[in-house]
């Protein structure tokens, strides 16, 4: 699947320029996950990344002795994964997928070697996920506020 | 302007007397949350416009409003979904079929169903705040043919705090609504969407220029959610909210819900988010 099809509902894709996006598309590839698949757990080495094309994403929080608690969920054009661009490079939560999906699949260690060597590339990369984060963790605040209470 | 307002009836001597009314039925919807169905003793029925609520007295308890939360088409019995909050509240969740309480009302303005009309509608609700915004989304599914594309979109706490659960499966059967529910936090065993309620809003299909938004829940969820609105385009003109405040009278007496210079009783408690948006942000109001 071409990433220009996936560009309008994609924030990380839609501010990157037409040579970004290009070099992008050679260092992805599209999957099929079927439910329950895990695309990444814990702790694991954070070397990948996804945006969802069709379906959902659970990110979730596992621990002995009680069942795994959903974080958030992520559907069609969000980003799969932050961790990536930031050291130590390791996840902080489960990655499970919810129904069958389809999502592009990048290649985060390629991405960031790029990015060291393309300072405007890097930018452009860490503004578009650094305005990600920010509307995470503004979603996270209101959560924390119990607004149905 | 919202579209129904309410007789002056605060110039009417049994204004505050309330009729008998005995529970039919009840249900519980979550472990805090029961609908009840009330019949008139007096077998007059009960005439509302989706928006409006009652002052629902439980004998030696207490007085409370409470939003209808029925189908105006049904005019032979009121129904109202009570959350446990307090003393009455708690009361109300307690009663039992044959019991009797009074009601008084119904009272207030109603959502802005004409001004919809020909236009998208978003109705978003949060926690208890879906059972206000039911007569609503009845209504539009009624006359489905005579709104655009008609949306839901519902936060929740968790799955186990979802009310309406079967009616939400029901209408998401249907190919000429969409709805969207998301929850808080969820175990794994939940296949929904876990987030704030404003992250489904870019799901939706609603055309900015032409869409009325009606917004239900605890102030905070209402004020951002309208504002995300606002971000996508929507007036804050057409957009309507439903306010909560202590209330005694009901009836623009005796001042408790006093909201600047309004009252939640008898000015709303609908109103346009462009009348009270600045005053939403006064912490002593
Ligand atoms: C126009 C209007 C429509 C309403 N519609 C509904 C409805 O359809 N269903 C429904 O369940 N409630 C509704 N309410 C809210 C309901 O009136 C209150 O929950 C009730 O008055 C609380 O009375 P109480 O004696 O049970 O609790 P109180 O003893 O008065 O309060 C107990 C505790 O609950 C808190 N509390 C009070 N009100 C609320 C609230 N709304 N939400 C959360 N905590 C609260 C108080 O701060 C206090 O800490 C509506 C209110 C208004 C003004």
């Amino acid at each position: 699947m071409s990433l220009i099809s996936l560009r309008e509902r994609s924030q990380l894709l839609s501010k990157l320029t037409s040579t970004e996006l290009d070099l992008f598309e050679s260092l992805s590839r599209e999957m099929t996950a079927a439910d329950g698949e895990i695309l990444f757990e814990e702790g694991a080495d954070a070397d990948t990344f996804y945006v969802v094309a069709d379906g959902r994403v659970a990110l979730e929080l596992t621990s002995a002795g009680r069942s795994p608690m959903i974080i958030q969920t992520l559907g069609p054009g969000e980003l799969v994964g932050l961790s990536w661009l930031f050291p130590p490079h390791r996840w902080n939560w489960r990655a499970r997928v919810v129904g069958a999906s389809r999502l592009v699949v990048f290649d985060a260690v390629e991405v960031r070697r790029h990015c060291h060597e393309n300072r405007d590339l890097a930018l452009d990369v860490f503004q578009v996920v650094a305005a990600e984060m920010a509307e995470r963790l503004h979603s996270t605040r209101l959560r924390l506020l119990d607004l149905y209470s | 302007m919202t579209a129904n307002t309410a007789a002056p009836s605060s110039l009417q001597p049994d204004a505050m007397l309330p009729r008998p009314f005995r529970v039919a039925s009840t249900a519980a919807d979550t472990v805090d949350t029961v609908t009840l169905i009330l019949e008139p003793e007096d077998g007059e029925g009960f005439h509302f416009a989706p928006g409006q609520f009652t002052m629902l007295y439980v004998f030696g308890v207490g007085e409370v409003p409470i939003s209808v939360s029925g189908d105006p088409g049904t005019a032979e019995t009121l129904v109202h979904t009570v959350r446990a909050v307090g003393a009455v509240t708690e009361a109300i969740c307690r009663l039992t079929a044959g019991d009797r309480v009074g009601i008084r009302g119904p009272y207030g303005t109603g959502w802005p169903i004409r001004e919809a009309e020909g236009k998208d509608v978003v109705v978003a609700a949060g926690g208890i705040g879906l059972a206000p915004v039911r007569p609503m989304l009845l209504t539009l599914l009624a006359g489905r043919h005579r709104f655009g594309a008609v949306s839901l979109v519902y936060g929740s706490r968790t799955p186990g705090d979802l009310l309406y659960v079967d009616e939400l499966h029901s209408w998401r059967s249907r190919f000429d609504v969409e709805i969207e529910v998301t929850v808080d936090r969820a175990g794994s065993d939940w296949l929904g969407d876990v987030g704030v309620v404003t992250s489904l809003l870019p799901r939706i299909p609603f055309r900015p220029e032409n869409t009325i938004a009606v917004v239900c829940g605890p102030e905070i969820m209402m004020r951002v959610t309208a504002d995300e609105m606002i971000l996508r385009g929507v007036s804050a003109a057409s957009i309507y909210l439903s306010m909560e405040r202590n209330m005694k009278c009901a009836v623009g007496f005796c001042g408790h819900c006093q909201f600047g210079p309004e009252f939640i009783c008898r000015d709303g408690p609908v109103f346009a988010y462009e009348r009270i948006r600045g005053r939403m942000r006064v912490p002593s109001l």
